[in-house]
């Protein structure tokens, strides 16, 4: 557990001097002018334009961080080999990489918890009320993006860089297309397809289920039911694509 | 300290290409509070063979013995050992202080401990006026000299380094070599490879030598040296040029008046006879000794 911790700070403290974080307080600086510009050209529903945007904003932000960042999280390590220092302790590599994704998701929170107390401050100040839908939707984008992190680490494992990115990226994009709330239209007569989507939900993230934008800023109300199935989904493919990266990392020959 | 068993190792760079043994029946020692140097040109076993050693990659064949002197498990095992790898590359943002209590804190070191540790070897290394710098702005030789320090800060039995010496200035040469001798006149175990032969042969007591991933020989370097002593004696006589002999020798002419004549052992009497008879003055005569590098590109071929 100590090696976790240990592991998990210095990997903390590594991306934190990075000075990411410097670029997520100009994107909330950004956020806040673009809705106050916005502001300008809405009537009567400013707030609901800067809760739209600041939702947005989250979301393209954390997705984006562990995206383009998760990609080398693993990978950079067994490049340059700064692996060999850490596994050459008395460390595990679960221990290396368990520590290494909890170092990067509380840079992930910290990212996540500055944006969006900027957005909800900036929806605040447009007369918004803050509701608990929100601050689902707020942890749900942390989960997605902690999916996505996840996702992208698996890939990186087996395949270069580029191709992880592309990969999860298409897995993120497709995850979002097949909401079944949506896509009906389309399955309806053609069983094939009905089949291919059934397999596709069956096996691979279904990130639409995240999605809770639109409850959130026309409808203000979902069923709990509803957030809890999601939460638990989020939760168990998360845990499900973890013991899949421990698995390969272990069996893998770090040459 | 460790033992290879019949070690193989075959990698498949792809899943079409043909795969390639990188290790064959890799058998050999590390014996405890020596220094040993692994010696072997470039792709031969050695780097593979460590990496095999540190577990980061594991043998198709054989296995790898740990003596009980390092502990009873993994962990133990890894508590005892200071490896450093080869090309050292650490976390750039963090500073080289950061880095030492990293690594010191993952062997279970106290912070204090580290501390001390820190300010006794960052004086021999002569790293502490940059251990508050980010790594990214050291040079290649104080990345080696903070990656050896941070090997060495839990006091390790068995230190492992992979071409520690590889790139580095004539005068980090002679340090880390200084502090290779140090820590093994403290009692430890130093395991260290390289493919050029003065280094193995200024520091090392035993040697182990791989080609194309066979172990040729395992030997203390006196042994060694012994086994492939020459039987040819080294004359110095005072001449300006070569001399008409009719002993068999070779002649060498190697400073201004001087000649050196190399004579079989069967033939020296005869040719020092013949040298008096001549009246040509004798300055030396001794047995000419083999350096290691001689008898590693005799091998080689």
């Amino acid at each position: 557990m100590n090696s976790i911790k240990v592991v998990a700070w210095y990997t903390f403290k590594e991306l934190f001097k990075s000075r990411i974080l410097i670029n997520t307080f100009f994107l909330g600086c950004a956020l806040i002018t673009i809705c106050y510009i916005a502001s300008e050209f809405t009537y009567g529903t400013p707030g609901r334009i800067a809760i739209d945007f600041g939702l947005g904003t989250l979301t393209l932000s954390s997705v984006g961080i562990s995206l383009f960042l998760g990609v080398s999280l693993i990978s950079k390590e067994l490049e340059t080999k700064t692996v060999y220092m850490v596994i050459s302790r008395p460390v595990t590599r679960t221990q290396f990489l368990i520590g290494k994704i909890i170092g990067f998701l509380t840079i992930l929170f910290l990212n996540l918890f500055i944006l969006s107390t900027m957005a909800l401050l900036t929806f605040k100040s447009y007369g918004g009320v803050i509701s608990p839908l929100i601050i689902w939707n707020i942890f749900y984008t942390f989960l997605e993006s902690c999916l996505v992190l996840l996702i992208v680490v698996l890939f990186t494992l087996n395949t270069n860089n580029t191709v992880s990115v592309i990969s999860a990226l298409v897995l993120y994009i497709v995850g979002h297309s097949i909401d079944p709330r949506t896509i009906m239209y389309f399955v309806e007569g053609r069983p094939g397809f009905e089949a291919l989507i059934k397999f596709y939900h069956f096996v691979l993230p279904g990130f639409y289920k995240f999605n809770i934008k639109d409850f959130v800023i026309y409808k203000q109300e979902l069923e709990i039911d509803y957030l809890i199935s999601s939460l638990s989904y989020g939760l168990i493919y998360s845990l499900f694509v973890l013991f899949l990266i421990i698995f390969v990392f272990n069996k893998k020959d770090i040459a | 300290m460790i033992s290879f068993e019949n070690v193989s190792k075959i990698f498949k760079p792809d899943a079409f290409g043909p795969p390639f043994e990188a290790l064959t029946q890799t058998s050999f020692e590390i014996k405890p509070q020596k220094v040993t140097g692994f010696l072997g040109a470039n792709g031969a076993g050695k780097s593979t063979s460590m990496k095999i050693m540190m577990d980061f990659i594991r043998p198709t064949k054989g296995k790898v013995i740990y003596h009980q002197q390092l502990g009873k498990n993994k962990n133990e095992i890894f508590e005892n050992i200071g490896f450093l790898p080869e090309r050292p590359f650490f976390y750039p943002n963090l500073t080289g202080e950061d880095f030492l209590f990293f690594m010191g804190s993952l062997v279970k070191v106290s912070k204090p401990d580290i501390k001390k540790s820190i300010e006794y070897w960052a004086q021999i290394f002569k790293i502490d006026y940059a251990l508050k710098r980010k790594i990214a702005t050291y040079s290649k030789g104080m990345l080696q000299r903070l990656g050896f320090m941070a090997t060495l800060l839990h006091k390790p039995e068995l230190i492992i380094l992979d071409e520690p010496l590889s790139g580095l200035d004539p005068l980090g040469r002679k340090d880390l070599k200084e502090i290779i001798n140090q820590v093994s006149n403290e009692g430890k175990t130093v395991f260290f490879s390289s493919h050029i032969v003065s280094d193995i042969e200024e520091v090392s007591q035993e040697v182990i030598f791989i080609k194309q991933g066979r172990v040729i020989f395992n030997d203390s370097l006196n042994e060694l040296y012994e086994k492939n002593k020459l039987k040819t004696y080294e004359i110095h006589v005072g001449s300006e040029s070569k001399i008409e002999l009719s002993t068999p020798c070779q002649q060498e002419v190697f400073s201004h008046g001087h000649l050196k004549l190399f004579v079989e052992k069967e033939f020296k009497n005869k040719l020092i006879e013949e040298l008096i008879q001549k009246n040509i003055e004798i300055s030396s005569l001794s047995l000419k000794k083999v350096t290691l590098e001689e008898i590693f590109y005799r091998t080689e071929k």
